[in-house]
């Protein structure tokens, strides 16, 4: 009962933070908001794992919580020197 | 019950979220749409108990695909082109296939039918015999490396050979590009 | 004493969802960027803390205790560290904050 509240909130939480990642004017309220769908989604894997009385499938939720950091720091690296390699902007700086 | 609800909320999100991926013109978002895309698929997979499809979907799906993606925008265009010619050829090729996929699930054994032939008797064959026969405490592992050794050998070529094709199209790009600049 | 357990994590999950669904909600009334995010942390942390105190009161001294506290850890470090990300490189590519006076105006 407990963890179907939880699942529903997070759920609501999660439609709403969509509509903000469809409509989002800029390119930062889309990765603020995918960002925060990820630490929801890590959550209700969480979530449901106690739901269905078998919370030992939380490892999962361990690697996305890892996935959603690297994803993050990956899409802004992206944004700031508009590449992902390390070779170019070193290159060019000097 | 609940595990219905759950799954056609999440279902409703899913499809929410592939025809707005359809409708963006910024490629940036389409890259982010579809992470959280895949966050959904994965999400699926754990309500269907399919914790090992779950990790690959994280790692492949959230992780590696996203980064790829970026650096493929880095290196063309940050928009897609407008597009010219009409949608009724394609979506009509789309709509059969699905179409005959849909009609070739209706064969399959219901999920988690117990009279299905995976779960009849193959799965207690294995688990019979993996332990005496190729001496692995972990059957999947038993089954993945063994029984089906040249399935994952096969399947693990096709990988590496993505990899290197990845690797030589981005570094290639990267590489001429720089020269380009240095030459203008 | 696990009734006392069980309204503790009752309270820590209402709580939770309910930062979680403020945030969610902030984040799409908000006016513009800056002020979403705060509204992004509020969700992150403050749901986050909540929701993950309630699943460790449930799980007991187990392998999931500490596999629960091993996320919330993840999640305590990684959050406001995008979030931070995120808002270095929107002030890094020009995006400022609107002040007051432009606020108002567009408030209307």
């Amino acid at each position: 009962m407990m963890f179907l509240v939880a699942a529903i909130g997070l759920l609501v939480a999660m439609a709403l933070i969509l509509v903000r990642l469809f409509a989002g004017p800029t390119v930062y309220d889309r990765i603020m908001a995918g960002n925060v769908f990820g630490t929801k989604t890590v959550l209700l894997i969480g979530v449901l794992g106690f739901l269905s009385g078998r919370p030992d499938f939380l490892d999962i939720a361990i690697l996305y919580a890892l996935i959603n950091f690297i994803g993050t720091i990956a899409v802004l690296k992206f944004f700031r020197y508009r590449t992902i390699g390390d070779a170019l902007p070193s290159e060019q700086d000097t | 019950m609940t595990e219905t609800i759950l799954t056609l909320i999440l279902f409703a999100m899913l499809v929410a979220v592939a025809f707005a991926i359809i409708q963006m013109r910024q490629l940036f978002a389409v890259v982010l749409l579809s992470s959280v895309f895949s966050l959904l698929t994965a999400l699926l997979f754990v309500i269907m108990d399919a914790v090992d499809v779950a990790f690959t979907e994280a790692a492949v799906g959230a992780g590696i695909s996203t980064v790829l993606m970026l650096g493929t925008i880095a290196l063309t265009r940050k928009r897609s082109a407008e597009r010219t010619r009409s949608d009724i050829l394609p979506f009509f090729v789309v709509a059969v296939t699905g179409a005959a996929l849909v009609y070739g699930t209706l064969d399959m054994p219901n999920f988690g039918d117990a009279n299905a032939p995976a779960n009849a008797y193959l799965r207690q064959d294995y688990l019979d015999r993996s332990v005496t026969e190729i001496d692995v405490p972990n059957v999947v592992t038993a089954i993945l490396a063994s029984y089906r050794g040249f399935d994952t050998l096969g399947e693990t070529a096709v990988v590496f050979t993505a990899g290197i094709g990845v690797l030589l199209l981005l570094g290639g790009l990267a590489y001429r590009r720089a020269e380009d600049d240095e030459e203008s | 004493m696990s009734a006392v357990i069980d309204i503790l994590s009752w309270v820590c999950i209402i709580g939770g969802v309910f930062f979680s669904v403020v945030g969610a909600i902030g984040m799409l009334r908000f006016p513009e960027f800056w002020t979403r995010l705060h509204a992004a942390s509020v969700a992150e942390s403050g749901g986050m803390i909540l929701l993950v105190l309630g699943m460790c009161l449930q799980a007991g001294w187990s392998l999931i205790l500490v596999k629960l506290i091993l996320i919330g850890f993840f999640l305590f470090v990684t959050g406001p560290t995008s979030s931070h990300a995120v808002a270095n490189a929107a002030l890094v590519s020009g995006q400022n904050p609107v002040v007051a006076k432009k606020a108002k105006k567009k408030r209307t």
